[in-house]
């Protein structure tokens, strides 16, 4: 293959070209409620070309049939002459890289009989019916895949990986007459079989809160000082923040450019946040991102202050700053933009623990969990998959609906307490931009203490 | 490919099968910050089969369409071997000639790479205003799709799409206002629906530049035809015989109830010209016809494809849709409110302007909210009907006028309630997506400042 992708760049006439390959074996099985709902095993394959003339824009195909690479590659040649562009796009510099790598396979998922598969989601999606008669609907998801990828570029740059990936969930409905209530368990991992077994446990839970949320009140609308437990604290930086530090919403907007200085505070000097695609044998992991560009530890925002962002090698080169391995796309169907991988907020070393954090709240929300988050640039909204009041320094009772919204650089400066307790979610989904969806990514924080926030529910109460 | 996969999978599975087949090309040049800067084209082909075996239904998908169909058949009755029992008969030819819409149109299909990059431009000039910066992306796709079943049904389209999109960005210190709004179709875009797509994003950019106080309570809102999503899903979510049968739909049980104000009424309709939704015949060989959901406030039916339906014991309304990868699905084609007359082509291929922010239901607003975006729709328990959303584009009414934009509000209510009693509907419907929907006013929406 690298030779017939070699072959293929050597008979551009475009000043820079880059040829993706990919095929990829999945197998995805769901249950409904009791009933298998499918069991299928699907091939998916295909190429793109991205080219560049100089004074061009760039010129991109995508295509389903290899035999047609010759013929795309001339195609994207073409696009990039049709669409002049001034100033001119350049590339940052990365070097030339070669690398054969094949990353921890972990129990090959190609050789599990899909029955096998079928079994152990049967197992999870039991463990979530077995719960209470109350479970009147359960919805479980396994899906993995091996995907073989080839990338070269004019530039020396040829790579080979064998990317495994393998994702799990679980949606539990309760239900007591008009109530309905639900509870969400996912597990998404870069690796393999071995990688998914005993997790029944975690099934179990969500369905047990599904059953306890009938009973619980909704959360009483208002502001609080509410504690994101890790797995909502990660949801929030990557959606609240994260988006905003993708050079491509600022490099060519100057008002945006602005917003981002880096030096601005963003936050108390508690707040460190960065991206780590580099971090072993998480869902956003790879060696490089689909530039080439190897893929790094960056830091965004160090002691409050912004210090960094996210680039490809065009906006790099358009900031004149150094290209961190961001430049993503979901697959062959795709060009890479700049994308988060593994977004965190770092753990405060002597933060404590959660105990730590609630010890001096009155009245507040522990919100838990995500079933889903928003942003509209500067303004985000968060449904919690449920929460706990906090009275008096302890947690209490378990509340629903709890609903976040504000502002984000609001809400960063309203962070005054970060514990130590850092874990990365393992969870499936992934993230959608510009048509993009979804692309691996994983989070990750310690608790969080939001001093004041807005906490929907019985919004006004009117 | 799709004869003889067909017949394959005829002399291998002893419960039939179908397929559909599907190629498409896509040209696509993109404006960003106000320069070009891509033109991408793309070519995809693929198959998806379903089998029935011993009884047990299977699926299987492929883009690896010069394979031998032997390996695609084979993955397909795997699948089989673990399914549940089904009794699912794949239809047969219909009694009457597949009914006739339009979905090719050939000045979409021959415009040229500088068409779409002069259409561009031309957006761009238009939109270009001080201190903003304007995105705008031109897309065209021609696809061609066949389905076929063993039972001898089974029927093959061709399709234009042509999708114009803008955004508009003002950043003023952390203040972002984005305005956007997009048109598709099947066909290239007359200039009178340039002109409305542009008109449109003028009119609410202007009236967003004078930020205002939120009102708070529960107060008159008016949502339009974009910002009715909120409350549209719901109720789509509810209507889809999936749903349905899963136990979860709060309309599970209200067919030829009233349940919705009088004045309401919603169709899918998949004969529609000039909508890239519309086909002769689904995706899984049964012929398109238009579909009552609810009328005059009445729920009439929900929508089935062939599997649901015959869990459910029903028949499929024909709104079988399926991809290259999984199984058939229900899903809507064009859903279409208070037009439940005979199809009107003309009003098919129009993108409507805006006639007036608000569609002329403002005028009896003392104090309320015009809701053009929400924050966060789709997230959460959607079909239990209850919502709370943030606001992303909206509009302070007072005394019958939009006296600016709000931020720093939220709205909640429960979809099903409101739509109960609704206090009017705008005479400014269009389409959105594949919706056609006017603005609506309800009465007593729970508006929240922070």
């Amino acid at each position: 293959m690298i030779d017939r992708l070699t072959a293929a760049l050597a008979r551009s006439r475009a000043d820079y070209t880059e040829i993706r390959v990919e095929r990829t074996w999945s197998t995805a099985v769901t249950f409904r409620g009791r009933r298998l709902d499918s069991a299928t095993a699907s091939e998916d394959q295909g190429g793109f070309v991205r080219a560049l003339h100089a004074g061009g824009g760039w010129g991109v195909a995508s295509f389903t049939s290899l035999d047609r690479l010759p013929a795309m590659v001339a195609r994207a040649g073409d696009l990039s002459r049709a669409v002049p562009v001034e100033p001119p796009i350049r590339l940052a510099d990365v070097s030339p890289h070669q690398a054969d790598a094949l990353l921890d396979l972990d129990g090959d998922v190609r050789g599990v009989p899909i029955a096998e598969k079928k079994r152990l989601l049967e197992a999870y999606n039991g463990a979530m019916l077995a719960v209470s008669d109350r479970i009147v609907d359960t919805l479980a998801l396994y899906r993995d895949e091996v995907s073989e990828y080839w990338y070269v570029n004019s530039q020396g740059t040829i790579l080979h990986e064998l990317r495994p990936e393998i994702t799990l969930s679980g949606t539990a409905v309760a239900r007591r007459d008009g109530t309905i209530e639900k509870g969400l368990e996912s597990i998404g991992l870069r690796r393999g079989w071995t990688s998914v077994q005993d997790k029944t446990a975690g099934f179990r839970e969500v369905a047990e809160r599904a059953v306890e949320l009938l009973d619980a009140p909704m959360v009483k609308g208002g502001t609080y000082p509410v504690v994101l437990d890790p797995e909502l604290a990660g949801v929030f930086i990557h959606e609240a923040f994260g988006h905003l530090s993708e050079a491509d919403f600022v490099y060519e907007n100057p008002q945006a450019r602005e917003m981002m200085t880096l030096g601005r505070r963003f936050g108390k000097p508690v707040l460190n946040v960065g991206d780590n695609g580099a971090a072993p044998g998480l869902r956003g992991t790879l060696p490089f991102d689909d530039e080439g560009t190897p893929t790094q530890d960056t830091t965004l925002i160090k002691d409050g202050i912004l210090v960094g962002r996210l680039h490809s090698r065009e906006t790099a080169a358009a900031m004149g700053e150094r290209p961190t391995g961001n430049a993503r796309a979901t697959s062959f169907r795709h060009a890479p933009i700049v994308r988060m991988t593994n977004t965190y907020i770092a753990g405060a070393p002597g933060g404590g623990s959660f105990e730590d954090l609630i010890g001096d709240v009155k009245l507040g929300v522990y919100a838990c969990g995500a079933f889903g988050g928003q942003t509209m640039l500067e303004n985000f909204s968060f449904t919690a998959a449920y929460g706990r009041m906090i009275r008096d320094g302890r947690v209490a009772e378990l509340v629903k609906d709890v609903v976040l919204a504000g502002s984000l650089f609001q809400t960063l400066d309203r962070i005054d307490h970060i514990a130590a307790d850092f874990r990365w979610n393992q969870m499936g989904g992934g993230c959608g931009k510009a048509g993009q969806y979804p692309l691996p990514v994983t989070e990750g924080a310690p608790h969080v203490r939001i001093e004041e926030a807005l906490v929907g529910g019985e919004v006004g109460g009117a | 490919m799709i004869a003889p996969l067909v017949e394959l999978a005829r002399r291998r599975a002893d419960g039939g099968a179908d397929a559909l087949w599907r190629r498409f090309e896509r040209t696509t040049v993109a404006f960003e910050w106000g320069r070009l800067k891509s033109a991408a084209t793309t070519e995809e082909a693929g198959a998806n089969l379903r089998v029935r075996h011993r009884g047990r239904v299977g699926v299987a998908g492929t883009t690896a369409t010069a394979a031998a169909p032997d390996e695609l058949v084979g993955r397909a009755l795997a699948s089989a071997e673990l399914g549940e029992e089904l009794d699912l008969a794949f239809p047969g030819p219909p009694s009457a000639a597949l009914p006739t819409v339009t979905t090719f149109f050939d000045r979409a299909a021959n415009a040229s790479l500088d068409d779409l990059i002069g259409i561009g431009r031309a957006l761009l000039a238009r939109l270009e205003r001080e201190g903003c910066r304007v995105n705008v992306a031109i897309e065209r796709e021609t696809t061609a799709t066949r389905v076929a079943n063993t039972a001898g049904a089974g029927g093959e389209y061709r399709g234009t799409a042509f999708g114009v999109s803008a955004d508009v960005w003002r950043i003023a210190g952390d203040d972002v206002l984005v305005v956007s709004d997009a048109l598709e179709g099947a066909d290239l875009p007359s200039d009178e629906a340039l002109a409305a797509l542009v008109a449109s994003i003028n009119a609410r950019l202007d009236h967003a530049l004078r930020l205002v106080a939120p009102p708070e309570g529960a107060l008159p809102v008016v949502f339009t035809p974009a910002g009715l999503s909120a409350l549209m899903l719901p109720v789509t979510q509810a209507l889809s015989g999936k749903a349905v049968l899963q136990g979860i739909s709060p309309l599970g049980a209200k067919v030829g109830a009233q349940v919705f104000d009088a004045r309401l009424s919603l169709a899918d309709d998949p004969l529609r010209v000039g909508r890239t939704a519309s086909r002769p015949l689904d995706d899984e060989c049964l012929p398109s016809r238009t579909v009552c959901l609810v009328e005059r406030g009445v729920v009439q039916r929900f929508i089935y494809d062939l599997e649901t339906a015959a869990r459910a014991q029903t028949e499929s309304t024909g709104h079988g849709t399926r991809g290259i990868f999984g199984k058939p699905v229900p899903g809507y084609t064009n859903i279409v409110m208070n037009e439940t007359g005979a199809v009107t082509n003309v009003v098919g291929a129009r993108h409507a302007a805006p006639l007036q922010l608000g569609g002329g239901l403002l005028g009896s607003i003392q104090d309320g909210l015009l809701v053009d975006e929400l924050i966060g729709v789709g997230q959460g328990n959607v079909i239990g009907g209850a919502f709370s959303h943030p606001v992303a584009l909206a509009y302070r009414i007072e005394r019958g006028e939009i006296t600016g934009r709000v931020k720093d509000a939220a709205v909640a209510g429960n979809a099903y309630e409101l739509w109960k009693q609704v206090a009017g509907f705008g005479n400014d419907a269009r389409w959105t997506g594949s919706r056609w929907a006017p603005s609506v006013l309800f009465e007593g929406v729970s508006i929240a400042r922070r």
